[in-house]
């Protein structure tokens, strides 16, 4: 089991803690104060308070919660669905698995504030197959919360919220995390993301008004109701307030969840995790998740939120640090890269389902020492036929990485041309 | 009604259409409005996966694909500036890349979208050095269908056919990424009455039919306009065509009467042009008499029979054609024998196309005041039958039959005489469909022996039996003339004046 060495923040305060996962531990923490708060308010205000808190979504796209919460119809006899999104799948994000293992009544309480919020009666929770101990522990939450009565029928003794919760386990797949690829996996299809619009909100789990949000997403909410609007604006940057749990990965001392406030420069993150191993030299750091471009040493100050990130050409994401040190073939980095979305692609349009194998064919002619000058031009040409004409954001999310590393290390790739081979042999193995 | 403007010009569509559909409601789509595209077929459910149909629209950042943008009013559509060329340039470019080059050995060459796009909107060379994915090759599908796997671009219309119009779903595109492809469900088979249509909505050589594969290069056929008669939904069809020969039929567009669909039975139909054919005239048995002597014969017995005052008997068929069955009608009321009589076979029937009645033309006897009928016409001296749906049993009590009809039957060793007619793919005319549509069919082939029409061989009888003002040549545009001007239900429906979408009977 992962523990974090607990940093700043809310979060991941008592995770040490095992009791914290059971109800009565929870509460003497502070639980269930946040929902009290909003049982007592209107569900418009609840949805106010959110927008005005700035939370932003922590699954990868980061867009307001809030705002996403209003976004749901008002008038309508349809019931309405809540979807929390545990399949995290990104290479390089294992935060949400740290939440459902270590706090999933934060989860609960944070979807039974946007059921209130929303005024949806049904919420799945989605987990990636493979997370057999988070499911294990929501389910296990989930059932004390029936025992208290804290979901299904009347919650808090609150006349008419009723809010019934359902586990669900994935069956494994990248694509199934996009969100209406997991409504499709959900409603027990194969896990292909829908042509939007329209968007769930007006078409979403089994044709309700659905809102999807991220497993860490939810878990903020009870502390911005509990604790206020200015409170949570105290961590983070005025753009993306509160904390986040990065998770740092690679080549560094010691790999792990960090919660920070968002805003924390990238060298004090990578500090937290020790720094580069055996006092190597940093070569590149992939911020958030493997679907984000490449930073260099040059960017190692950048604040780790995603205004400061996208004026660098990359995105915080789901704020999975890799780190790669100087002995990094960024060559094979584009291999294994390439191999994963070559790999998860859902194959419905054409340039994702193409593109994804051509450029993984390409990336490792060239690391065999094969390539060519007409295949460097092919990794600028083809990313480019993907990007932003597909059907949902994966194709950008394959395009980007392989984008980012022509930017920075163009080097790396002229050399095995040149030289008809690898220049790294201290590199990781494919 | 809104107006969108697509390449500067102003078109007023529907609301609540895509981009793709408005276009095709006007018709004008790949044929005033170029938008090339795969996935979209404007019979089935959108799916917006093949990327091909991107277009700019004003005020949005990201290129749109047609198939999938409603229209707004005033929308500002432009589907040929740089930025939408390179976008087509890239989608084709990346379909190639896993498809075979070998397009001299595939079947659909000629009409192909993956040559033709490739050629209008793709690139010069390929820039792929690796092996293409492995795939099946000349797969069983089925009783009909043959699918190279190899050549197909994923682009899922056969997927949707199959779930949406026979409600049968028997294929899928299984795994993932550039590992998809196209398979049936495990332990099924593409057996369904509608199956073979796959093929011609398949955009590539990938589904082809087990009947035309191979037989002939499609740039040796010419498609003539037909209406099929295998029964009385009426189906409109091309009759693809080479030295005088029909190869298949496709279904042509009609939104009123069969979208773009045909049901197999009607599509194997054109086999009947050739099998089993009534190739020569007889006389009680004797098959090697001349055509004019059939004729005078017949003549001679309506006209013995008319002198003895004898009774005559009219029995039609609801395969002839509006023209024919009027020319019989006229002739009966001059031999004052009293309305026809027809019988119509009956059959399954779903609630696709295929209709009960295994006719096409059963309406149009009716409206042109045939009585239907399945029992004996009692005794009678002459029985003048156009042949194809009557049994022996009803002309028990007839001394003389006269039989025109198309195919070999049983009623042939009964007959007093034998004159062979042409079928539907050999003359022109029109037939009334179920829903009273009246739908005209033009002239495919010539028969291979001498045949005439029922219209015009009534009208040789008519003439050698004696009857005044039957001595001019047939022609089927008077005889339409002269229907459309007696017979009010079907004024309006001139042969000449009818289009390839026929109107319903007034
Ligand atoms: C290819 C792809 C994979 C994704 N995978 C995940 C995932 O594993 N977990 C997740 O929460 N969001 C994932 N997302 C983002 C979701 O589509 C969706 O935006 C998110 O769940 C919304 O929650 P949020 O607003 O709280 O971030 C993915 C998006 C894409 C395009
Ligand atoms: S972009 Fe890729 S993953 Fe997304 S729908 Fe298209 S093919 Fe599937
Ligand atoms: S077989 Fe033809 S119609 Fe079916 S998915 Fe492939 S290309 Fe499309
Ligand atoms: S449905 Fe009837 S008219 Fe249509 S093709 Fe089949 S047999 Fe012919
Ligand atoms: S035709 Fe529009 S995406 Fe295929």
């Amino acid at each position: 089991m992962i523990i974090v060495p607990y940093v700043t923040g809310y979060l991941s305060e008592h995770y040490a803690d095992d009791d914290f996962r059971t109800l009565s531990a929870y509460k003497a923490k502070g639980g269930f104060e946040g929902l009290k708060k909003a049982l007592a308010m209107e569900p418009e205000e609840v949805v106010e308070i959110m927008k005005s808190a700035g939370l932003r979504g922590r699954g990868g796209a980061g867009f307001n919660a809030g705002m996403k919460w209003s976004f749901m119809p008002k008038d309508t006899d349809r019931p309405k669905v809540l979807v929390c999104n545990g399949d995290e799948s990104e290479p390089g994000s294992f935060k949400d698995r740290l939440i459902m293992e270590r706090g999933p009544l934060q989860i609960l309480e944070g979807i039974l504030i946007a059921a209130w919020a929303v005024g949806a009666s049904k919420a799945f929770i989605y987990i990636r197959g493979e997370y057999k101990e988070p499911i294990r522990c929501l389910e296990a939450a989930v059932k004390e919360l029936y025992g208290a009565r804290l979901c299904g029928e009347n919650v808090m003794g609150k006349k008419g919220f009723n809010i019934d919760i359902v586990v669900h386990s994935g069956a494994g797949a990248y694509i199934c995390g996009e969100e209406t690829g997991l409504l499709e996996s959900l409603e027990g299809k194969k896990g292909q993301p829908r042509k939007k619009p329209p968007f769930p909100a007006q078409f979403g789990a089994f044709g309700l008004p659905t809102t999807v949000n991220n497993i860490e997403t939810f878990a903020h909410a009870p502390y911005i109701l509990d604790r206020g609007v200015d409170w949570f604006r105290g961590f983070g940057t005025e753009k993306s307030p509160g904390t986040t749990l990065y998770g740092v990965s690679g080549h560094v001392e010691r790999p792990g969840l960090f919660e920070l406030p968002l805003g924390t420069p990238l060298r004090e993150v990578i500090g937290h995790a020790g720094g580069v191993r055996g006092g190597r030299r940093l070569k590149g750091v992939i911020p958030g998740g493997m679907s984000m471009p490449i930073l260099t040493p040059n960017d190692i100050d950048v604040p780790m939120a995603d205004e400061f990130l996208s004026e660098r050409g990359t995105h915080l994401g789901t704020g999975g640090v890799m780190v790669m040190d100087e002995t990094t073939c960024m060559v094979r980095v584009a291999c294994v890269v390439s191999y994963f979305f070559r790999d998860e692609s859902c194959g419905q349009c054409t340039q994702c389902r193409e593109g994804t194998g051509w450029i993984n064919k390409i990336c490792e002619r060239i690391e065999q020492g094969r390539g060519t000058q007409q295949d460097m031009k092919l990794l600028e040409d083809v990313p480019a036929m993907m990007e932003g004409q597909t059907i949902c954001a994966f194709a950008d999310a394959a395009a980007w990485p392989i984008q980012g590393l022509m930017r920075h290390f163009r080097d790396d790739f002229e050399a095995h041309i040149r030289e008809h081979k690898c220049p790294y042999p201290e590199s990781f193995e494919l | 009604m809104v107006t969108i403007t697509i390449d500067g010009k102003e078109y007023e569509v529907a609301e609540r259409r895509t981009i793709l559909q408005a276009i095709d409601d006007l018709g004008l789509l790949m044929t005033e409005v170029d938008i090339p595209h795969y996935c979209f077929h404007p019979k089935l459910a959108v799916d917006g996966s093949c990327r091909l149909c991107q277009v700019e629209v004003e005020g949005l950042p990201k290129l749109q694909i047609a198939c999938d943008t409603p229209v707004r009013d005033g929308m500002i559509v432009k589907t040929a500036n740089q930025r939408v060329k390179d976008a087509r340039k890239g989608v084709m470019e990346l379909l190639l890349i896993n498809h075979p080059l070998d397009c001299p050995i595939c079947d659909q060459a000629g009409e192909c979208k993956l040559q033709d796009y490739s050629f209008d909107y793709g690139i010069e060379s390929a820039r792929t050095q690796e092996p293409r994915r492995p795939a099946k090759k000349n797969a069983d599908l089925g009783p009909t269908i043959v699918f190279d796997q190899e050549r197909c671009i994923l682009c899922r219309r056969c997927v949707r056919f199959c779930r949406e119009v026979p409600k049968t779903g028997e294929l899928g595109v299984f795994h993932r990424g550039d590992e998809s492809v196209l398979e049936l469900f495990p332990g099924t088979q593409l057996d369904n009455p509608y199956s073979m249509n796959v093929a011609d909505i398949c955009p590539v050589g990938a589904l082809t039919t087990k009947d035309f594969r191979f037989k002939i290069r499609v740039w040796f056929l010419d498609d003539q306009e037909s209406v099929c008669d295998q029964c009385s939904n009426g189906c409109n069809i091309y009759a693809s065509r080479s030295n005088n020969k029909v190869y298949r039929y496709l279904p042509r567009r009609n939104d009123a009467v069969n979208d773009t669909w045909i049901c197999d039975h009607g599509r194997m139909s054109y086999k009947q042009i050739l099998e089993n054919r009534l190739t020569e005239p007889g006389i009680k048995g004797q098959r090697d008499v001349g055509y004019r002597d059939a004729i005078q014969e017949a003549g001679r017995l309506i006209r013995e029979a008319r002198t003895s005052s004898r009774r005559i008997v009219g029995v039609a068929s609801p395969y002839a054609s509006n023209e024919d069955l009027f020319t019989f009608r006229k002739l009966l009321e001059a031999l004052g024998a009293g309305p026809g009589t027809f019988a119509v076979q009956r059959g399954e029937a779903d609630d696709v196309l295929i209709k009960a009645e295994k006719a096409p033309n059963a309406n149009g006897a009716r409206a042109l005041g045939f009585e239907e009928s399945y029992e004996s016409v009692g005794a009678a001296d002459v029985a003048i039958v156009l042949g194809h749906t009557t049994t022996a049993e009803y002309f028990r009590d007839v001394a003389n039959l006269i039989l025109i009809d198309t195919h070999v039957s049983s009623l042939m060793d009964q007959a007093a005489v034998v004159l062979p007619a042409r079928v539907t793919a050999e003359k022109e005319g029109t037939f009334t469909n179920h829903a009273n549509r009246v739908q005209r069919f033009l002239p495919v082939v010539e028969p291979k022996f001498e045949a005439w029409s029922d219209g015009d061989l009534l009208q040789q009888i008519a003439s050698a039996s004696g009857l005044g003002g039957w001595d001019s040549m047939y022609s089927v545009h008077e005889i339409s003339k002269e229907l459309t001007e007696s017979i009010a239900a079907f004024a309006d429906l001139q042969l000449g004046s009818l289009d390839d979408q026929g109107r319903e009977l007034s």
